[in-house]
């Protein structure tokens, strides 16, 4: 399957907690995207099965029922998701889940706390790249 | 008639049993209902709240909105937790603005007649909202938290402080961080290093140098965290006086390595025939981080060392040598004049012809 061409970028946003998630999403619906929000591991597998590809995926690190790094994977494995660029957000520090997330296909992190411009201007990077 | 009174007795404390019995039951399904009243209530109120500022507090993402909804004064606590949450999620000029509005809704007073409060968990809020709000005017009630029994408190104060005026608050927390043995000397790495980390290694060096030799030990440690050179001066001083207790002295060689600035590299090397085993060990260990050709002569004799963990942590730091080669190993394998050396150099030897045939290191699970 491959991004849905629409005027609007898709985002699968994978947050759970409730305040972050809505700043985010806040964000980047001001910036013209469309969000999808699922709010742990478990919807998100579900969302990945049902919706089409997304053009970038922003994805939390600690997540319940199922881990970032086990969607990450989840993610990786599914045909016609293995490209879509994925950016993990994860607690200041974590330097050991920021490794291991890069090894298994993420494309890059943000850390929490996070700077709104810098999200923004990072996920506007990976759109701006020819397909 | 006796038989009878008895009896009559029996049903009166029968009905007396079952009425409290029943009376029990009723007043604890009524506390029961009355809990959930005010749970149901708090939660209603919370998600009012939740409901009117979270897309205010978003909205700060652009600039604080002109207009703001009143708050009752009921709902100042759980505006609070929702506005520190917010505040703790987001950098840059997003948290200025959540400052600002903060400000425009009164927070700052509020947070401030929080502070005396009798709940423990209200202060404690109160503190962290004053530190985020750079709120001047209650420095020195925060300094008086200082000393406070608990932990927690007296750190949270601490770091308040540090949100205030972290160069002002450096001279008052380096002789508390020197007493504070409960004080998680990780956290007082992570509180100075939102600051600034130089000045973090600096101010924790300066308070390891007046504190206790177990809590000098935990604190220089930790120093590694910050990466940062300013840490060195003051342990050099504090080594080169040559009184600093035997775990001082390991913990600021461990240190050494880690930050293996080669001005240290004399004094580490003249701790490798300590008669203290961890200092030697540590002395090893920086060796192996910063250490030259000339050194493999000084960890080729630690093989020989009767404490099983400097053998090891020799053997190691000669593995890690940049001078050094899987070819050297072997040969110097064959000279060493006892079983336990050569077992401690053969072990670095498998793991380094594993690693080159592309095998999984096996995990280092050591403790020393």
């Amino acid at each position: 399957m491959e991004p849905a061409h629409d005027q609007k970028p898709n985002v699968l946003m994978v947050e759970d907690e409730e305040d972050t998630a809505s700043l985010i999403k806040f964000l980047l619906e001001r910036a013209s995207y469309r969000v999808v929000h699922a709010k742990d591991g478990r919807e998100a597998q579900s969302l990945v099965e049902s919706m089409p590809v997304p053009h970038i995926i922003l994805l939390d690190v600690m997540l319940p029922f199922l881990s970032g790094l086990q969607v990450l994977s989840y993610i990786r494995n599914k045909p016609g998701w293995d490209k879509v660029p994925i950016v993990m957000l994860t607690a200041d520090g974590s330097e050991h889940d920021i490794k291991r997330a890069l090894d298994s296909g993420a494309n890059d992190y943000m850390l929490k706390p996070f700077n709104p411009r810098e999200l923004t201007t990072r996920l506007q990077r990976f759109l701006s790249r020819p397909a | 008639m006796f038989p009878v009174d008895h009896a009559d007795l029996s049903i009166r404390i029968g009905i007396m049993a079952i009425l409290s019995i029943y009376t029990a039951i009723i007043l604890l399904f009524l506390w029961i209902v009355t809990l959930r009243v005010i749970r149901h209530s708090k939660d209603h109120r919370r998600q009012r709240v939740s409901d009117i500022w979270r897309p205010l507090f978003s909205e700060c993402l652009l600039g604080v909105p002109e207009t703001l909804p009143a708050l009752d004064a009921r709902d100042q606590v759980q505006f609070l937790y929702l506005w520190n949450h917010y505040y703790e999620s987001i950098r840059g000029e997003a948290a200025v603005s959540l400052i600002e509005l903060a400000r425009r809704m009164g927070t700052d007073r509020f947070a401030k007649q929080l502070l005396r409060a009798r709940k423990l968990r209200r202060r404690l809020l109160a503190i962290v909202t004053l530190g985020h709000l750079g709120e001047r005017s209650v420095w020195n009630e925060l300094s008086a938290l200082l000393d406070a029994d608990n932990a927690f408190l007296s750190f949270v104060a601490a770091k308040a402080l540090t949100q205030i005026d972290a160069q002002a608050a450096v001279s008052l927390l380096i002789p508390v961080i020197s007493k504070r043995s409960d004080w998680s000397p990780l956290k007082v790495v992570a509180m100075f290093g939102n600051a600034n980390a130089d000045m973090a290694a600096d101010t924790i060096a300066r308070a390891a140098c007046q504190a206790s030799p177990d809590i000098a030990a935990r604190l220089i440690r930790h120093l590694a965290v910050t990466r940062s050179a300013r840490a060195l001066p003051p342990l050099r001083t504090l080594l080169s006086g040559g009184t600093a207790p035997d775990n001082v002295t390991a913990a600021c060689l461990f240190l050494f390595g880690q930050c293996s600035d080669p001005k240290d590299l004399t004094m580490v090397r003249s701790y490798v025939t300590h008669p203290t085993w961890y200092v030697r060990l540590q002395a090893a260990s920086a060796l192996g981080k910063m250490g030259l050709e000339v050194d493999e002569a000084r960890l080729v004799a630690l093989l020989s060392d009767d404490i099983w963990w400097v053998r090891y942590r020799a053997a190691e730091a000669l593995s890690n040598l940049p001078s050094m080669t899987e070819e050297k190993m072997a040969a110097l394998c064959g000279t060493l004049p006892t079983v336990e050396s050569q077992e401690a150099l053969l072990r670095f030897i498998a793991q380094s012809n594993a690693s080159k045939a592309g095998a999984k290191p096996v995990p280092d699970r050591s403790v020393a």
